[in-house]
């Protein structure tokens, strides 16, 4: 490289501007969504809409609506009124939304009779990935992986609960989604990979702006990587709140019942 | 303490969620189980007439004597690979102060407890009063009935110590149909004839009666094997380790199907469901001996007048693997139909990876019965028939109704009467299926105009060929409506 080469990829360090410019574009808005099971509203929610880049914390007791919530954006159950939308595109018996999602509920998320890498491989061909990109995001994630995951030969199905959760994170992150939503990421992770976790998601919302919704039961996590946390009380939006400082405080008094 | 065991075994088969759901099954069980009974007494009692009539030259009971070693080989080879292993969840009674021997005893005897295994003395008493008797006697008959018991239990017993010593893997069967081939090899070639020995030893054991004392002797080592086997393998991590070394060999590759884009992809992983698998394993099996389906048909005279059932056979043979696997399709991948929801897989490109993957398996099994066209045109065509039917019409309605079986397929359990996630919509689709071309060629050839039948058959197949795109946007539509009834009911586990 010569001087001058140098000179200008400084320069348009200097001039470029922040990687993602961060719009406030509305991606993912609910109407009057609500969720009937047996006469009993499990989610009741009239609107709610979140910002490109927000990271959106869902937190309750059981039974609140969390996962059903969640499972409503994935269009993995019907709505009994109302909708979800995803970038102005309606979300159920749609197929265009999940090219931008990646998520991670539960075990059913897992294809327990494969190797990690094949899982990976398949969850990285079906979003068009080459192996070259799926190879690279793999390294990325040797840390996080602990050195557990890749290479054992095991099949999903024998690996620790921890392990699977970390396999299952893994393959949502995959796709370079634009939205990931996580239902309880923190749970039966080890305290180190807790923290790993935390810096993770903390750096995919600075670097690739991306909008996250996690749910957790551990008010601690989500208060550290949230910027908006929604609390659910049987299927009730009770509190929205932009985190500060005395957030968790806050929190905690409303859940010492 | 064995009553407790069993009171247990019966509480969790009970209280299985399921259980009540699946009366319709379960009767339609019964009743075949009834049929198959009827069958055997019938076999049991018209054998001596048989045998008389194919070596008239020796007595039937002699006859059956040295047809008796090839029927044991046989039915171990038969329970070899289908008898499941009795498990107990070991763990949580480890734990408790109780004798591993005891233990060990229960998962043993549990299977001998089984009426299933008892099915052949519905053969074994009739055929003993009028095949035995007349040579050997009242008491002969009745030794023969003690000693086929006998025989149950060490092949019981035996079956599934070289399932757990071995596993039931290609190689265990492979060398198995290699020992199978090698003693008909010796009596064709007239180098030694098991025929004459098994004659000698079993007149022997009926005649004598030191010959109950050696059967007994047989099992007891058949149970004293197992024994040993689990006085090395007592602890579940020994038996963890035969699996994870099992495993490693196992992760094959279909990168072949890997070329074809997003839908290859999709019936790589299938194909990968159904080799890694207890159950589906089961399946292919069962399909490859149902590949022999014709034999028991085509070269008998007695059915090359009955068209409707050569029909039936010629679909069910040219269809064997699309027919096994097709009522399972969609719900076998109930445990991760969520994942397969939320990524980037459109509806089309997830319906058309099944239908070719039935595809695949009906051009398959027709290729492999092509053999069968040596028994005539007339097999020729039904045949060809059949194939054009089975792709150009059962397949869609496979497909099709594969929406309605919201039913989680557990699929790590195998055994050959597992019903689990099989509901009485799985025999509903049995009426277009077979019932369908059965009936019309039946009906035709009342009035002698077979061949009308057969073109209408022919034509609808055709017609279900060009016209795949049509209805795989018809079962589209299908699947979107009952989308979230599958997936809900896919959540349910068993």
């Amino acid at each position: 490289m010569n001087t001058e080469e140098i000179q200008s990829t400084i320069n348009t360090t200097i001039t470029m501007p922040p990687p993602v410019p961060v719009t406030a574009n509305t991606v993912i808005k609910a109407t009057d969504l609500r969720k009937i099971y047996n006469g009993v509203a499990v989610l009741n929610i009239p609107e709610i809409t979140i910002k490109n880049g927000e990271s959106f914390g869902l937190v309750g007791n059981n039974g609140a609506g969390k996962t059903t919530f969640f499972r409503l954006i994935l269009d993995l159950i019907e709505a009994s009124s109302g909708e979800v939308r995803i970038d102005g595109e309606k979300v159920a018996r749609h197929d265009d939304w999940k090219a931008k999602v990646g998520s991670f509920l539960d075990e059913s998320f897992l294809i327990d009779f494969l190797t990690p890498e094949e899982y990976f491989n398949f969850t990285g061909k079906v979003y068009g990935k080459s192996v070259g990109d799926i190879t690279a995001f793999l390294e990325s994630m040797k840390e996080f992986f602990n050195g557990e995951i890749l290479g054992s030969k095991k099949l999903i199905r024998d690996l620790s609960k921890g392990n699977q959760k970390k396999t299952g994170i893994a393959a949502a992150l995959l796709s370079d989604p634009q939205i990931l939503i996580l239902d309880e990421p923190f749970t039966a992770l080890d305290p180190t990979s807790q923290i790993r976790l935390k810096r993770m998601l903390n750096e995919l919302k600075i670097k690739k702006n991306m909008t996250m919704l996690i749910s957790s039961h551990d008010l601690n996590h989500v208060t550290e990587v949230c910027d908006r946390i929604v609390v659910l009380e049987k299927g009730l939006v009770v509190r929205d709140i932009h985190t500060t400082e005395d957030t968790l405080k806050e929190l905690e008094s409303y859940f010492a019942v | 303490m064995y009553t407790q065991f069993f009171k247990h075994h019966w509480l969790k088969s009970v209280r299985a969620p399921g259980y009540y759901k699946n009366l319709i099954v379960n009767i339609f069980m019964g009743l075949s189980i009834l049929y198959f009974l009827v069958i055997f007494v019938l076999m049991g009692f018209m054998l001596p007439k048989i045998l008389a009539e194919a070596a008239p030259q020796l007595d039937p009971a002699l006859t059956f004597n040295g047809a008796m070693f090839f029927v044991i080989v046989l039915a171990l080879l038969i329970r070899f690979l289908f008898q499941p292993l009795s498990t107990i969840n070991l763990q949580s009674y480890q734990v408790l102060p109780i004798k591993r021997s005891k233990l060990v005893n229960y998962l043993l005897l549990k299977p001998l407890l089984n009426p299933a295994n008892y099915l052949t003395l519905s053969f074994a008493i009739p055929f003993a009063i009028t095949g035995i008797n007349p040579s050997y006697g009242i008491g002969g008959a009745f030794q023969f009935i003690l000693i086929v018991i006998f025989l149950i239990w060490f092949n019981t017993l035996f079956a599934i110590f070289l399932k757990r010593k071995f596993g039931s893997n290609i190689l265990g069967i492979i060398v198995f149909l290699a020992i199978i081939a090698g003693l008909v090899a010796l009596e064709y070639f007239k180098i030694y004839s098991i025929f004459d020995m098994s004659q000698r030893v079993f007149g022997f054991l009926i005649e004598n009666p030191i010959g109950l004392l050696v059967v007994m002797g047989l099992s007891a080592v058949a149970f004293v094997l197992n024994k040993w086997f689990f006085a090395q393998n007592y602890y579940p991590e020994s038996f963890d380790k035969k699996v994870a070394k099992k495993q490693q060999a196992e992760t094959q590759n279909f990168s072949f199907m890997e070329r074809f884009g997003k839908i290859g992809e999709i019936i790589s992983l299938e194909m990968k469901l159904a080799l890694r698998h207890k159950r589906t394993k089961n399946v292919l099996y069962t399909a490859a001996l149902f590949l022999l389906y014709g034999l028991l048909f085509y070269p008998n005279d007695m059915y090359k007048e009955n068209d409707a059932m050569l029909m039936l056979v010629a679909i069910f043979v040219t269809g064997i693997g699309m027919i096994l696997f097709g009522q399972w399709i969609i719900n076998w991948e109930g445990s991760y139909f969520d994942f397969l929801m939320t990524r980037n897989i459109d509806t089309q490109s997830y319906i058309k990876a099944n239908y070719f993957l039935l595809l695949s398996l009906s051009i398959v099994s027709f290729i492999l019965t092509t053999p069968y066209f040596l028994f005539g045109t007339d097999i020729l065509i039904n045949h060809s028939v059949a194939f054009l039917y089975n792709v150009g019409v059962n397949i869609h309605v496979y497909l099709f109704g594969a929406t309605f079986n919201t039913k989680r397929l557990e699929l790590s359990k195998g055994s050959a009467m597992n019903m689990q996630g099989v509901s009485y919509k799985n025999f509903i689709v049995i009426i277009p299926l077979l019932i369908v071309p059965m009936g019309l060629i039946g009906i035709f050839s009342l009035f002698g105009a077979k061949n009308i039948a057969l073109i209408i058959l022919a034509v609808l197949g055709l017609a279900g060929i060009i016209f795949w795109k049509q209805l795989l946007e018809i079962t589209e539509k299908q699947f979107l409506r009952r989308k979230y009834a599958l997936c809900e009911g896919f959540r349910k586990k068993e």
